[in-house]
């Protein structure tokens, strides 16, 4: 009976400190934990969608990998129409070709939030290897035809950039101004935040962009890379605020 | 550029096209690469040039004259090892054509001589040209990434890039550059995240890294 009451009291505690610090409206942080995962398969908790998403390891931790080896141009992921249908339902179509036409660039979409409009996105990253480019991306505003925007890392290019990708053009949108190289093998941390159309990005906490978008942000968030990068994700965390 | 550089890639002794054709293996018998091996397959599918479907033959031939090739290169081409101070053996030519790369990089929407414009030799022809001027390395590493691995070799990009890391004062990330110690010994040179490196490589199309120490350790 002690136990019990320790734990509820225990549980209000922590509740009520988290509140605490929440803002109002604010929905709770959610930390994508990959320790359920299967090392070799692809994750549940994410939909790849193009490239080969799988979970792998390091030091005995699991991560979420986009394999670049196996990318190929134009090559979505398997069960593409499976995983669209899952995603958007009877809209799937459009999104499958929109997302062919940008097989170059590997995503996995996070099954757990069904929209993302304001709050803060953050996710660490291992670069491994990749010959033509090393990127590792947060993935939001991800809409039912496939538009979508990225804050990206790239380790070729030692910057963060933002790119929009719509009805299948990709354009440059912001480059931050620093020059940030980072070693691989060495985990990093990207971050961005939006509120209306205020965004905002950092790498390991020095801030990289404070950039106005044309429009406000409504969509699915997940994962982004580029050709044959070789990339581990961990820690994909979100919190969602109110507007 | 002061660096002069050895490569070991040179020693394979042009021969004719094919991508069966015998390896020099018996330059390093220990070291324990075999005509069999994924990378060297790798390389032998990219440097296979017997389709001769290369749009500028003429600049082809003046590049393979300037760096000191053959008319083909048999695999393995590159084996991903660079030993600063020992410099390479190049053409009569390689100042005219090194002047003339450099014009061609400085002009916007010039046609670059990418493998379907003078054949997977002819770009490896660039590679060793243009390691003696680090402003042309620069733009023909950013070329040669740009152009992706069907135009580019991957095993050729891989070691340009660990090059110039070195050169902008980083640490190589593949393991194929090496210098020669105080005590004339070879010495790897910085290199970061070690613990991926023959994942790199692999990627890369170059043998593992133990191959390359061999290698390079042999050669000194």
């Amino acid at each position: 009976m002690r136990k019990v009451i320790s734990r509820s009291v225990l549980f209000l505690l922590t509740a009520g400190a988290a509140l605490a610090q929440a803002p109002a409206g604010a929905s709770a942080t959610k930390t994508v934990s990959f320790a359920k995962e299967t090392v070799g398969k692809e994750p549940s908790s994410f939909a790849p969608m193009v490239g080969s998403w799988v979970m792998s390891q390091d030091a005995g931790h699991k991560v979420l990998f986009i394999d670049g080896r196996v990318w190929k141009r134009g090559q979505p992921a398997g069960g593409l129409a499976d995983k669209a249908r899952e995603l958007y339902g009877a809209r799937n179509e459009e999104f499958i070709e929109s997302i062919k036409a940008f097989a170059y660039y590997p995503i996995a979409v996070y099954k757990g939030l069904d929209n993302f409009e304001n709050g803060e996105i953050s996710v660490r990253f291992q670069m491994i290897g990749g010959t033509l480019d090393r990127c590792a991306g947060i993935l939001f505003d991800v809409k039912p035809n496939g538009d979508y925007l990225t804050v990206r890392y790239n380790g070729t290019e030692d910057n963060v950039v933002l790119w929009t990708f719509n009805n299948g053009v990709r354009k440059f949108v912001n480059r931050a101004p620093t020059l940030t190289p980072l070693e691989l093998g060495t985990w990093h941390t990207l971050k961005i935040s939006v509120h209306g159309t205020s965004l905002k990005s950092w790498l390991d906490d020095k801030p990289m962009h404070d950039y106005t978008l044309p429009h406000s942000v409504s969509g699915k968030i997940g994962v982004w890379s580029k050709t044959d990068s070789m990339i581990e994700f961990d820690d994909f965390t979100v919190t969602p605020t109110a507007k | 550029m002061n660096r002069l550089l050895a490569l070991v890639a040179l020693a394979v002794v042009p021969l004719a096209a094919s991508a069966q054709a015998k390896p020099a293996a018996k330059k390093s018998p220990t070291c324990g690469w075999k005509p069999g091996d994924a990378w060297v397959t790798r390389q032998a599918e990219f440097f296979d040039d017997s389709k001769h479907d290369w749009s500028d033959d003429t600049l082809r031939t003046q590049l393979l004259q300037a760096a000191g090739l053959g008319a083909a290169l048999s695999a393995p081409v590159q084996f991903g090892v660079e030993v600063q101070g020992r410099a390479a053996a190049l053409g009569p030519n390689a100042a005219a054509m090194t002047e003339r790369l450099k014009a061609l990089a400085a002009q916007r929407g010039s046609k670059w001589p990418t493998r379907s414009v003078v054949g997977a030799a002819g770009v490896h022809a660039v590679y060793l040209l243009s390691q003696s001027d680090t402003g042309l390395a620069r733009n023909v590493l950013h070329r040669m990434m740009e152009a992706g691995p069907s135009e580019s070799p991957a095993a050729d990009v891989a070691t340009f890039e660990d090059h110039m890391r070195l050169v902008w004062g980083r640490k190589q990330i593949y393991g194929t550059q090496f210098l020669v110690g105080a005590d004339g010994k070879i010495q790897l040179s910085p290199m970061e995240d070690s613990a991926h490196a023959d994942f790199r490589r692999e990627d890369a199309g170059l043998p593992p890294f133990r191959v390359a120490m061999c290698l390079a350790k042999s050669g000194s």
